[in-house]
Parts: C-alpha cells; structure tokens; sequence
C-alpha cells in the first residue's frame, strides 16, 4: 500500500510511539520525584504533548530545518517525484501553496463533517423536553457498553451520564466548528493570496507547510477529548469549572493551542507575501480585494491569538500542577480568566468571517459583471473592523461580574463596529444595482450570504446594549446570532468558494443541478433554524441545557429547529458528493470559467504547478467590468523580467 | 518558529534574490517577535490582576545578578554581529560563545537556583502562579535561544556565514535581544514594583 | 431613477411591516418587573433599527436579482460606476450617529434599570453544584436578627430587593426571564460577591435558572420565585424566623429541603446524584476503597462535614459541596441525622 510510505502515516506512527515515549518519561519523572508512577492527568497529558512533536517530526515538517540547523544546504525547489501519484503529495509534506491550501480545505470539511454530526446527535436530543435520546440506551448502541467505572483511559467514567454526554458534544460541537472554520480561513487564504497577488508561492513554504501540519494532531487530540470523559464547560471553558472537568478538558485546551501555533504561523506567512510578493504594478489599492481581507484576518490572527495560547496553557498548568491562576478560594480570579479568553475569541470571530465577507466582494463584481463599489471603502473597512475589534472583547461578560464601570466603554465600542461592517453591506448594495446578474450557484451562496450575515449582524446592536444583553445573554438569541454571523461570514462563502474555484483547482465542472438543490435546500432550512433560535432565546431559552420545561412551550419550535438542522446537514451531503464526483468525472472546465478579470482565471484550469510561468504585469483596475478595452493584468508583458517580485 | 533559512520564490525562474528574501525574513521575524510579546504581555496583566501592588519575596541580589548576566549577554551578541557583518570570524565565534555562557548562567540563576530557594511553591497562592509562570515561560524561551545561538555557533564555526550573508546571526541576535528586553520588564514586575506581601 | 423610487417605497413598506410585527408579536416572555419595563422599551427601539436596516439591505438585494437579473441570452456587461464618495461618507457618518445615539439611550436604561433605592431589602443568595439557597436576615422580637433560609426566593411586590450573589464552587448565573436581568454568581468569597436589584411588580410564580453552564445538572439548576403582596411577605418570614418547634425529625426534613440536600439525595431509594437516604441508617455500606462500614450518627456527620472523606463505592468524590460545615450549625446537623434514621 502506498499509503504506508506517505508522511501522514509516517507522522500517525511516530504520534502513538511519542504518546508511549512522553507517557514513560513522565512516569519515570514521577518516580525520581518519590512520587507513584502512575497519575492519569499528569501521564496521559505529557504523552499527549510528545505525541504531537513526534507526528510533526514523523510527517517531515522539520526536515529541513533539522538539516539548516545542521548546516546543510536545503533545497528552495520543489520536486514533484513523476513516479509518485499525484494524491500522495496531499498527504505528504509539500510546499507547494495549492497542495496545502486543499490540504487545509479537506481537514476543514472534516472537521466541519464532526461537528456536524455531534449536532445531530444533540439537537435530537432537544427535540424534547425531557432527556430522552442521550439516555443509556444510545450509550450502549454508540460505545457497545453501558457506561460505567470502566478503562484506563476512562479513569472511571467514559461517559458519566446523559447531561455529562450532551455537555461533551455540545462543548465539541462549538469547538471543533470553530477549528474547522479556522482551518478553512487558512485553506482560503493559502490557496488564494498567493495566486491573486501574482506570486508562486507563499513566503516561507516549509513554515506554512508546518502551519498546516500542526493542525493534524491538533484536531486529533481536540476529537480524542471524547475518549477521555469529555468537557462539559461549553466552548469557552470558563474556570474554575474548566478546573474540575474530566480529563477531556486537556484535550481539548491542548489541541486548540496547536491549531492556534498553526494560526499564528499562517497569519505571518500571509502578512510577509503579501506585503513583498506582490506582481509588478499591483500597488496596494490594486490587489485583489480578498487579500485584503486576508491581511486584516492575519493581522488579527498573529496577534490575538498568542493570548488564548498563553491562557489555555495556564489553565493546563493549573490543572497539573495546582497553580492558582483562576481558582478564587485559592488567590486566582476567574475574571481574568474571562478577559485574557475574549482578548482573543472576539477578534476570532472577524478572523472567521473577514474572509468569507472578502470572498462576497470578490465574487460580486464577476456575477454582478460591474466594479466593486467603493474599493477603498470596502478594503479600509476590513482593516476598520479588525482595528475595532480588538477594543471589544468585553461584550461577552456584561453579566460576569467584571467591574460594572468597565461595561459602558465597551457598549460604545461595540456598537461602532456596526459602521465599517455597514460600509461593506451598502458597498455590495451598490454593486448589485444596475449590474447584469448572473445566478449561478456559487453567485447564489452570495447572495445568501449576505442575507444570512446581515441577520446576524443586526441581532449584534441588541446584545451589544447592556440592559438588553441582561436578558439575552446566555440565551438562544445569542446562539442565533452567532450561526447567522458564522453561517453567513463563513460557510456560506466558503461554499460559494468552493463552487467558484472548483474549476480550478480540479479543472473540471460541478454538477449546477446539485448545486442548486443544495442552495434551496440550506438556505430555507437554515433561516428556520437560526430565527426559531433568535425567537426561543428571546422567550428565555437557556444556552447549554441538555432538557427544558415542558411547560415553557418551547417544544414545536425545537421540534422544527431539528429537522432544520437535519435538512442543512442533508444538503451539505449534497454538496460533498457533488464535488466528491465531480472531480473524478465532471466535464472539462474552460480556463477562465466566469469571464473573470483576475489573474488566477487566466492561466490554465487546474492551476499548473508554477502558478505563473511567467511574471505578469498589473495594468489596470481590478474590478472594471463593463468598461472596454480594460485589462486588469498583462500577462505577457514584454521583455519581462527575471524577478517574480520586486 | 521563523525561517531563518532564505528560503523563497524558490521556483520563480531565478528565484528571489539574497536581499529580497532577507527583507522577507527580517520582516517575518519581527512579526514573530511582535506577535510572542502578546504572550509576555498577557503574563504581565496576569500579575498586576493577581498580586497588584504586591510582590513575591525573592533574592534581590541573586535576581540583580541574573539580570546583569542577560544584559551583558546582549551586549555580547551584539558585538558578535557586528564582528560577522565585519567579517571578523574569530572574534564573532568568541562573542558568541560568551552570550552562550552569560545565557546559560542566567539560566541556572533562575531555574536552579532561584526555584528552589524561593520560599513558596508553584501552588502556593497567587504569587507561586505569577512567579513561576513568569520565569517559567521565560526560561522556556531563553533555552530556545540558547538552542539557536548554539546552532548559529556551530554553523559560523564550519564557516556558513560571511560579512555579506549572515541572517542567521542576525536571526538570533534580533531573538536574543528580544528576550532580553522582555526579562527588563520581568525583572521590575517580580523583583522591583510594589511591596513584598 | 424610477427603480430608487419603487426601492424607497418599497423599504418603507418592509420597514413598517418588520417594524410593526417585531414589537406586537409577543416575542418576549411575562414582563413582571420594574427592569423588565425599562428593557422591553429599549427592544422595542432596537426592533424598529433592526427592522430599517434588514428591510434596506434586503429590499435593494432581492430587487437587483429580481429586476437586474441576466435575462437568457443577454450579453455584456452591467453599468460601469466606481462608487460615490459623498454617498460613502454619508452612509458611515449616519450609522455612526446611529450608533452613538443607541449607546447613549443604552447607557441610559442601564442607569434606570441598576437604580439603587435605598429602602431595598437584601436576599444573600447560595448558588452551589446544582441548587439555590436563599438566605434572609430578620429582626425578630427583642432585636436579634436571625437568619432565615429557604430553598424559595419569596418576594414583597413592588419592592427593590438587593440580591447578593455567593457562590460555593463555580460560576452560575441567576436567571429570571420575567424579570429580565440576570448576573453571573462567583466563588470565591467576600471579594467576588456581586450584586443585582430586582423590583418584582407582578405577583406570581416564577423561577430562577441557573443561566452559566455549571456542570451536569446545569440545566435542572432552579428554584421557585414567589412575588406575594408585601404583608403576606412580611408574614412568611416572621413565620420562617420562628425556631424550628418541631420534633427533631421534622425539623431535619425542613434543612435538607432548605439546604439543598434533596436536590442530590433522593428519599425513596432512587440515585438522583448522591445516594439515597433511604434505609441508610444502620445499613453497611461499601466505600469507594474497598473498606466497608456501618452507617451511625458519626459517620453520617462526618459525611456531611466532610464529605471527601469516606467515598460511597460508585460515586465520585469532590460532587458533593463541601460547605456544609460552615452553613449548618450543629444543631440542624444533629436534625438532619435523625431525619436520616428515621427514613426507615
Ligand atoms: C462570526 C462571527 C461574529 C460576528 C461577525 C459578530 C458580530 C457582532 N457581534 Fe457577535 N458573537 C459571535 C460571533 C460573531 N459576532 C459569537 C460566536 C458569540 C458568542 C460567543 C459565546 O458566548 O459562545 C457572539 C456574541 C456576541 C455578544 C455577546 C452576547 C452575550 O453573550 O451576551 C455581543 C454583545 O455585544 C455581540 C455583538 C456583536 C456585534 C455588535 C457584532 C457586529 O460586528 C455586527 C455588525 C453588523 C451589523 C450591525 C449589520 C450591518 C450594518 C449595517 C446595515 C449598518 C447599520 C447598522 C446599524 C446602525 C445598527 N456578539
Ligand atoms: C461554524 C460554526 C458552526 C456551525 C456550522 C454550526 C452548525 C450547527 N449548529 Fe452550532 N454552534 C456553534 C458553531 C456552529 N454550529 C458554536 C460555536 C456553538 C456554541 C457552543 C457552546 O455553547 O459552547 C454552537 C452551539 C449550537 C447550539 C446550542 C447548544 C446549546 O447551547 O445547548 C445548537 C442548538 O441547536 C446548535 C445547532 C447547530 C446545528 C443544527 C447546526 C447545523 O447547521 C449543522 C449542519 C452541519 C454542517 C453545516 C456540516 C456538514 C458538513 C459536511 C457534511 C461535510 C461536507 C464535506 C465535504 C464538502 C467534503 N449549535
Ligand atoms: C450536589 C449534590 C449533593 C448535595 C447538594 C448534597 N449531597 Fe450529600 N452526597 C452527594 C454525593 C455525590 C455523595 C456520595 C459521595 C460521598 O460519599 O461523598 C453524597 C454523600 C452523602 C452522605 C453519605 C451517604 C452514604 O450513603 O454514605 C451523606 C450523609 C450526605 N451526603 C448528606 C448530605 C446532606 C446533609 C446534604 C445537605 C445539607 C447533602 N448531602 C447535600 C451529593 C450531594
Ligand atoms: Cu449553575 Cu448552571
Ligand atoms: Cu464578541
């Protein structure tokens, strides 16, 4: 089998063995300390770390730069082995910017494909009011055993109970949605930028191909939480709950802490090519408007995100070694907690749509056939949101006790964000009116997009005024919010992605048939699920509970949420066997699909190995469909220099 | 976590020049630097939130030494770059070898002495939690560093650099620099500000 | 030009439809405090914002794709316009002004809804892993004040009560719908104790929900709330800060309701968290490391002190608060055990 000899197997073997290795060298640590070998979370959490740096040395991330640390010569050309099929580089280590951009993109969908499912299962679940699906029962069918003081991993209890087993999946559900969605702005951004600016690769190639490596274990070791009694604390994993959670508790801080190193990695690889790789006379106001947003993303991303790096390791070493960080009987304060948390997770949550709202702009003006309106407006307010975002986390935790004076700041600020992301929604207003629409689907998971994200949006100001977030807090009405915001920020234009660049990365065409089954499918069922959840959460439905009052009358509007749920993950199906078959049988693709302006579609369909055999030469506006004669790019400019870059 | 090595366009036709690339890498590098301080920064509102005017009961002599032994060592890295961008071999592997020292003294100063005279525990109050994350996480990145120099030794010794090309010693030189100035603040936070509880 | 016409008056329209639907449709639960007033009227504001700008967006988006639409066949492209910096400064200056206002009106409603009244009784209340205690400080006869606990949050209508938020583990967060507001309950003592003013103007029954995730029963974290006319409140509590007159029994019963401890021990042989009581006394017991004892009046009361002490086989240490001993007094311990033996 082939497979053996590719780096993921290579890397899966060597995580198992560090696994074993860390387990025993924390063990023997323990002995020479006069202590007793074996403590589970101590034992289990330094395999765990060692499993992670053995896959990354197994999978060949280092190589290169074990070799330079050497002082050996390291190649900068990629090699493509002719003797090899071409799947095997995507499970490989490889430089090459489009590999590791579909390589974050599968892993993504996966990860979306996970925390879909643990959504199924829970929003079953709260189709009626009492606990009636998670019961025993479903234990016995999905673990084969009743749960019980079972295993070593287990430590005593897999799964303690049905509450305990929702909180678990529904904590996961959040999370792992959220790393998918960052894996997917990190597929985004890597396949993208580097094409949309001219270049042929990204800055650094070893770095983002370890950026997109890390994220391996780090998703299977936030999964491996299950197996290790979950975490019931919700997404956010306030201590000092987060204190006293079962061992899953340190799966899951440990592996977003990889997938946050990926972060970080990522954004820096995308602030450096961009800012120096750009084609000949692409000045800044001549760019594509997605790298734009993706320069405001990884601003915020190689930023904001060492914090929640920093915070969860403390909640690790609190876990471990006692240190009162955020234990207030002890001297800690949860407060703090709170804050370092959302100094991070609220720019997160621009880090996730800055992207899908770049993707809008970028496919308007190619369905629309007109200029983007208001260029300027629209770039600067990438850059207006990130900059605002980052004086705001403190939203979240108007009711969490944190000193009351702090709170009006906060509102304000708040409530400004609303201004540059209003610029963007007027800006394609603007560049709908009067244009010559064309309603493929990809033009179609735009235009919902914008709807779905506009909802989200407008249900910000409510929560973002305190006395009214006195109510709303905690409630469905947040979660509401945030599947609209997530939903029309990120998976809505990460699909229309998907569609509109599918030609190019596989050369071939999706089926519209399905693509358009998909549209009428999710946008409906979803609009029902996000605004039954704005409703229930009005009325007062808590967040985070496994079981409601029967007598609240809640029940008809969970019964429908479900079956939303269930229709959107249908059409997500869908989807995955459309481009699933589509790139093994699906018809030929023209070069340039949509009659596009930009680079990328002038060159041959799938993007060949080197972008662009030659360096081209920006002439003219990005976006001016509609005026003749207008090139954007000169792709054979003459006598074209040597340098890709200047 | 920075590609020390020049490492880009590496299938433009010509691929990129020394000085592009070393603009790229220097500007990779100071996003790195920029993007850990977040870390030290995050560390130190840990310690005004927990100890505010407090602070631990430390050895102010042996934190005075400590601290004096990571100052020269930044003087001494800095001579060795500038000897290197001379092109003065010798004189740049003997300066780095004595920031490698002064590094690993530091290091010792913090980690095997200090830890183990300070009068309280990692989960002794806040100000174990404050004290040992602090160092701690610093001595982590100082024994990078110490790792990096190394390598950068190693690699001047077998004679990989020249006064033209030489980004790995500036490399560690800018991360060495970096953490030093970070230690400054520490040093003031743990051993300088408040009063000890 | 005569599209902009349509589109206006279409936005109008949607506007008043959205607008007029959000604030009659019953979208928020009883409203059933002075707070609740103040908060639904800044909904309503907001609603009519909400309702402005969806039906703008929207009306420009669906009627661009509706009229705008490529028909089969056509060619070129749309009109070419770049953009209009006037028309791009007034739509960032308007929303700012907006916005500004709606912090402003904001801050306002926060300042009536947090308004002190110096008259406002005081509540201490107990949030632990997964229950409410309400403590009440009474003055009875000859001036000495008593404590008053209940597992009921009983409350004179239109009055400000001043609830002070304590909690015995992790955070929850006291939750009333019907009143509106809610505030997250630390740990950590005198330091972390926070605050929040009700003022109930509608009797009835209601009910606090735990609203923070808070570990297993999270979701079943909730006590009853009674808002009664002021005299019948003043009444029930002289009545509650009577002593316990009863048998010994019958006053352990009344503290294990109180304290929270049937939340978790059930009295009729079932395991809700912890074991059940019934039979208990006197039977032997299985510990979780392997010893076996007999259950007296001195392991109960150590059970109940300390709980980590012995561990019942099959249950996990650390779930049981272990406050006890700074809640109960000696006396309402010794109650409770005999409450326990009776439950033969
Ligand atoms: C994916 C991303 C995303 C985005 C883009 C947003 C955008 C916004 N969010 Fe949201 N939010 C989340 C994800 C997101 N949020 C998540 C995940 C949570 C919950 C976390 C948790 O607890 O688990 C949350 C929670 C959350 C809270 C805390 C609620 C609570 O727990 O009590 C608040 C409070 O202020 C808030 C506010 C806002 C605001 C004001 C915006 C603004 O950016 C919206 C701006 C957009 C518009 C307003 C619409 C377009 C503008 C116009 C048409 C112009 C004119 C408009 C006006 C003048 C009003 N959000
Ligand atoms: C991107 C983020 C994201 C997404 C897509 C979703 C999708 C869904 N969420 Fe989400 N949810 C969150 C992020 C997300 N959620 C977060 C952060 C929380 C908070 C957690 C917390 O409180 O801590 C939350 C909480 C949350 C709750 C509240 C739980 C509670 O408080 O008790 C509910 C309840 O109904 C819910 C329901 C759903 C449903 C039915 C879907 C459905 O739409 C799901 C449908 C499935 C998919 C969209 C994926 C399908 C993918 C595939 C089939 C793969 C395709 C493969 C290829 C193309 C190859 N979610
Ligand atoms: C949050 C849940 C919870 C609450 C509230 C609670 N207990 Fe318990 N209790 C437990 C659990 C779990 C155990 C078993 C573990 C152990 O032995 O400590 C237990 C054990 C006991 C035992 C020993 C039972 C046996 O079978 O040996 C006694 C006695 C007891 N509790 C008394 C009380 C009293 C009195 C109160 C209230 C004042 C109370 N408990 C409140 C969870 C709770
Ligand atoms: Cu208490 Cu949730
Ligand atoms: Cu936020």
């Amino acid at each position: 089998m082939r497979f053996f000899s590719t780096g993921l197997f290579r890397g899966l073997v060597a995580q198992v063995a560090g696994s074993v290795v860390g387990m025993a060298f924390v063990m023997a640590a323990r002995v020479l300390m006069g202590e007793p070998a074996w403590s589970r979370e101590p034992v289990i959490v330094g395999g765990m770390i060692i499993g992670a740096l053995a896959f990354l040395v197994g999978v060949g991330s280092f190589n290169d730069w074990f070799k330079w640390a050497r002082g050996k010569q390291v190649s900068d050309e990629i090699t493509v082995d002719p003797n090899k099929p071409s799947w095997m580089r995507y499970f490989s280590v490889d430089y090459d910017h489009k590999v590791i951009g579909i390589q974050y993109g599968v892993v993504s969908m996966l990860l979306l494909l996970f925390g879909g499912t643990f959504a199924m299962f829970f929003r079953t679940e709260l189709a009626t009011a009492g606990i009636d699906f998670l019961n025993n029962e479903i234990f016995k069918v999905l673990l084969g055993y009743e749960p019980g003081p079972v295993g070593l991993l287990s430590g005593g209890a897999m799964m303690p109970n049905p509450e305990h087993f929702f909180n678990s999946l529904m904590s996961l559900h959040g999370i792992v949605m959220i790393a998918g969605i960052l894996l997917g702005v990190g597929a985004m951004s890597n396949y993208l930028v580097p094409m949309l600016i001219g270049a042929n690769d990204m800055a650094f190639p070893r770095l983002n191909s370890f950026a997109f490596w890390v994220n391996v274990p780090g998703a299977l070791i936030l999964l491996s939480s299950l197996l290790f009694g979950g975490f019931d604390t919700g997404w956010v994993g306030y201590p000092p709950l987060a204190l006293r959670a079962p061992l899953g508790m340190q799966m899951f801080l440990f592996g977003v802490y990889l997938i946050g190193i990926s972060s970080i990695a990522g954004a820096i690889n995308v602030i450096v090519t961009i800012l120096t790789m750009r084609a000949k006379g692409m000045t800044m106001m001549k760019m594509p408007i997605f790298a734009w947003a993706a320069l405001a993303t990884a601003v915020l991303q190689f930023s904001a995100t060492q914090l929640i790096g920093l915070t969860f390791q403390l909640v690790m070493l609190e876990r471990l070694l006692g240190m009162p960080f955020f234990d207030a009987t002890a001297g800690g304060d949860p407060i703090l907690y709170q804050h370092l948390f959302w100094f991070y997770s609220h720019p997160a949550v621009y880090v996730f749509i800055l992207p899908g709202l770049g993707i809008i702009s970028e496919l308007l003006p190619v369905f629309a056939r007109k200029p983007l309106y208001g260029y300027k407006w629209v770039a600067f307010s990438s850059f207006g949101i990130a900059l605002i975002s980052f004086f705001v986390w403190a939203h979240h935790m108007f009711v969490s006790g944190m000193s009351p004076y702090l709170r009006i700041p906060f509102m304000y600020s708040t409530l400004l964000v609303a201004v540059p992301t209003g610029v963007k929604f007027f800006s394609w207003a603007g560049t709908l009116w009067q244009g010559k629409i064309k309603l493929a689907t990809p033009m179609l998971f735009v235009l919902g997009s914008i709807i779905i994200f506009l909802l989200g949006g407008v249900t910000g100001p409510p929560a973002a005024t305190i006395s009214t977030d006195l109510h709303i807090h905690d409630t469905y009405f947040v979660v509401g919010h945030f599947h609209d915001t997530m939903f029309g920020g990120f998976i809505f234009p990460i699909i229309a992605a998907i569609y509109y660049w599918f030609p190019k990365m596989t050369g071939r065409m999706y089926s519209e048939r399905l693509g358009k089954w998909h549209f009428w499918l999710m946008f409906p069922a979803f609009m029902l699920l996000s605004n039954g959840m704005l409703l229930l959460g009005l009325q007062g439905m808590r967040r985070r509970v496994v079981a409601y009052d029967a007598d609240l009358g809640f029940g008809p509007l969970h019964v429908a949420l479900t079956i939303a749920g269930f229709v959107i993950f249908f059409s997500m199906i869908l989807f995955a066997i459309n481009i699933i078959r589509s790139a093994r049988k699906g018809p030929e693709a023209k070069d340039n699909v949509w009659d596009s302006r930009s680079p990328e579609w002038q060159i041959a369909s799938p993007a060949p190995l080197h972008n662009y055999a030659q360096p081209f030469e920006v002439v003219g506006e990005p976006y001016d469909y509609g005026l003749q004669n207008s090139p954007y790019v000169n792709m054979t400019p003459a006598g074209g220099s040597a340098t890709a870059s200047h | 976590m920075t590609e020390p090595q020049a490492s880009s366009g590496h299938h433009a036709p010509a691929g990129a020049s020394y000085a592009t690339r070393l603009a790229r890498n220097r500007l990779g590098l100071w996003l790195f630097v920029v993007s850990d301080a977040f870390v030290f920064v995050g560390l130190f509102i840990a310690r005004m939130v927990l100890l505010g005017p407090n602070r631990p009961e430390l050895l102010q002599g042996l934190g005075l030494a400590v601290t004096a032994m990571l100052l020269v060592s930044s003087f001494f890295m800095n001579r060795a770059e500038v000897e290197m961008a001379h092109g003065n071999r010798p004189a740049f592997l003997r300066n780095i070898m004595v920031t490698l020292v002064l590094g690993t003294i530091f290091l010792v100063g913090v980690v095997g002495v200090e830890w183990q005279l300070a009068p309280f525990g990692p989960s002794d109050g806040a100000e174990g939690a404050v004290f040992y994350s602090m160092t701690g996480f610093h001595a982590f990145h100082v024994f990078t560093g110490l790792i990096l120099l190394f390598v950068v030794w190693n690699n001047g010794r077998r004679g990989l650099y020249t006064a033209e090309q030489h980004w790995g010693v500036e490399a560690a030189a800018i991360y060495w620099h970096f953490i030093d100035v970070v230690w400054m603040f520490f040093y003031v936070g743990l051993y300088l500000m408040g009063t000890p509880a | 030009m005569i599209h902009l016409v349509i589109v206006a008056f279409l936005v109008v329209a949607s506007t008043i439809g959205v607008g007029l639907f959000l604030t009659n449709y019953p979208l928020l639960p009883l409203q059933a405090s002075e707070q609740a007033v103040n908060i639904d009227g800044l909904f309503d504001i907001h609603w009519w914002f909400i309702a402005f700008f969806f039906s703008l967006i929207t009306v420009f988006v669906v009627y661009s794709v509706i009229v705008f639409r490529r028909k089969p066949g056509e060619r070129g492209d749309g009109v070419y316009m770049h953009g209009n910096t006037r028309l791009e400064i007034v739509w960032t200056i308007v929303p700012i002004a907006i916005v500004l206002w709606l912090a402003v009106i904001g801050a306002d409603s926060l300042a009536t809804v947090e308004r002190r009244d110096p008259e406002a009784i005081t509540v201490d209340v107990f949030a632990a892993q997964w229950n409410w205690r309400f403590q009440y400080s009474v003055e009875v006869e000859g001036g000495t004040v008593a404590a008053v606990v209940s597992d009921t949050l009983v409350l004179p209508k239109n009055q400000q009560v001043l609830l002070r938020l304590h909690s015995d583990d992790v955070i929850h967060s006291f939750y009333v719908p019907e009143f509106r507001v809610k505030q997250d309950v630390l740990p950590g003592g005198e330091e972390f104790t926070r605050e929040l003013r009700i003022t109930p103007n509608l009797e009835g029954t209601f009910k606090v929900r735990c609203a923070e995730i808070c570990g297993q029963l999270h979701w079943d974290m909730q006590a009853e709330i009674q808002v009664v006319d002021r005299s019948e409140f003043l009444s029930w509590l002289q009545e509650q800060a009577g002593d316990c007159e009863l048998s010994p029994e019958e006053c352990g019963q009344r503290w294990a309701t109180q304290f929270g401890c049937l939340a978790c021990h059930s009295l009729d042989g079932t395991v809700v968290i912890g074991p059940s009581w019934q039979g208990l006394y006197g039977s032997s017991e299985e510990l979780s490391d392997g010893s076996t004892i007999t259950v007296d009046d001195a392991y109960l009361h150590e059970s109940i002190v300390d709980p980590n002490a012995k561990i019942v086989q099959g249950f996990s240490a650390g779930v049981m608060p272990q406050t006890f001993a700074g809640i109960l007094t000696e006396e309402q311990i010794q109650q409770i055990i005999a409450f326990i033996a009776s439950l033969q």
